[in-house]
């Protein structure tokens, strides 16, 4: 895992639980809205993540050309502020990483970052899915 | 228009809430979602936040609260034996009626429901805050349990040899055995796919219309009497994975449809699925009893 996303989850893991769910609202918050020429393929229904039911909307771009370096451009519904959260997480740490650093994204990060207990499994709708497509994204972009 | 002219006594609408919310010193109005973190994006001003999991659970002894947290969670609620408790939530107020069950459980006498649930009240434009309100405690007496709406595994296994009604809510990728778990949600425990004997499917969501208000009366009695041949006054048990899609199956039953005798087995798939010595069916359902 990168240095971002060791900071994030040194910062979660040195304050209590309640604090934790706060600064995953605030990461839902955060979460980047999508650039405007990326909003006309989500709204036609493109790159849409088919394992989650909520609406989950996945962009990942190879940094220009040659770059080992990847975008990711995330987009979720306001009414899944968990998901968001979690995912506005992963665009702070790994949004202009190189592609071989997200292949580390943890599959437990929810664990990781001290929410196991609040957040349950029935919580995350497809969020393992997610991160799976996000790490193989990656290595496509950076290959292709 | 979708109020309904039925079940007055449980459902009240969002207009209704609305011109009421202000009368904190007799009603509660009570958030319970899905997604612990929804209730702090906003939510209905005089709403305060009960959620599934953090306080309707004792994880300890894998059961509901008991009566004296009970009575210390309605208390911090500002909530007395006498309060009116609204409950409206996310998913098709799926998890308000989980808690209204739990309520219910408790001997909670004024309990409704808002039709529509937090996605009516959304779309309507209605006033959301997101700051929590505070209401000064009050002291709450709890009742013992209502064993009356709570079913366990040995009240199944007397359902199945009595070929009484059995009514699984799940998906029909769950019931048949073909998944373990809702689609598209994780794997959340059950080592065999499949349902209890003799039970019939119909998926929870078939109550409800797309703006997520429950369907008409009529609409509901073709579903579950015309079609699946129950009688209002037969002994039925719904289930689902952990008992929480089945508390709203047993809420339109029982005071939408009037059902005298209907019970939730909370315990639900992730008990019958994993426990010694219990038979399953797997495959497509058998042609309704007539």
């Amino acid at each position: 895992m990168n240095d971002r996303l060791q900071d994030i989850i040194d910062t979660f893991r040195s304050v209590d639980e309640e604090l934790r769910l706060e600064l995953l609202l605030d990461y839902s918050r955060r979460l980047p809205a999508l650039p405007d020429r990326l909003r006309a393929q989500r709204d036609a229904g493109l790159n849409r993540v088919p394992e989650c039911m909520t609406p989950v909307f996945l962009f990942v771009e190879r940094d220009g050309a040659d770059s080992d370096h990847v975008r990711l451009f995330i987009d979720v519904a306001d009414e899944a502020p968990t998901v968001r959260g979690m995912l506005g997480i992963i665009v702070a740490a790994y949004d202009g990483a190189r592609a071989g650093e997200i292949g580390d994204l943890p599959a437990d990060l929810v664990n990781r970052l001290g929410l196991g207990g609040a957040i349950r499994m029935n919580r995350l709708v497809g969020l393992s899915a997610i991160l799976q497509r996000i790490r193989n994204e990656a290595v496509a972009a950076v290959t292709a | 228009m979708t109020s309904h002219d039925y079940a007055t006594d449980v459902l009240v609408s969002t207009e209704w809430v609305d011109e009421h919310r202000g009368d904190t010193d007799t009603i509660r109005i009570v958030e319970s979602d899905e997604d612990v973190l929804l209730y702090a994006t906003g939510h209905v001003p005089e709403a305060v936040k009960i959620d599934w999991i953090n306080d309707l659970q004792d994880q300890t002894v894998r059961d509901y609260i008991d009566q004296q947290r009970f009575a210390e969670l309605c208390g911090r609620h500002g909530i007395d034996h006498d309060t009116m408790v609204v409950f409206y939530g996310d998913q098709n107020n799926w998890w308000a009626c989980y808690a209204f069950w739990v309520f219910k459980l408790h001997g909670h006498e004024k309990c409704r429901i808002m039709d529509g649930g937090r996605g009516k009240w959304r779309a309507e434009g209605r006033a959301m805050s997101t700051e929590t309100p505070r209401y000064a405690p009050r002291e709450y007496v709890a009742q013992p349990a209502d064993p009356a709406i709570r079913a366990f595994r040995q009240d199944v296994a007397g359902h199945i040899r009595q070929a009484a009604p059995l009514l699984d809510v799940r998906s029909p990728g769950e019931y048949t055995g073909e998944l373990l778990h809702m689609p598209d949600y994780p794997q959340e425990g059950a080592l065999r796919g499949g349902h209890i004997p003799g039970a019939v499917n119909v998926p929870w969501a078939t109550a409800v219309n797309d703006d997520g208000t429950f369907r008409s009366r009529e609409e509901l009695t073709q579903i579950y009497q015309v079609q699946q041949g129950l009688d209002p006054a037969d002994d039925v048990i719904a289930y689902c994975r952990i008992g929480e899609r089945s508390s709203h199956t047993w809420f339109v039953l029982k005071y939408l449809l009037g059902f005298e005798h209907v019970r939730n087995y909370d315990g639900s798939w992730t008990e019958w699925g994993n426990l010694v010595g219990a038979p399953i069916e797997q495959g497509a359902p058998k042609p309704a009893a007539v």
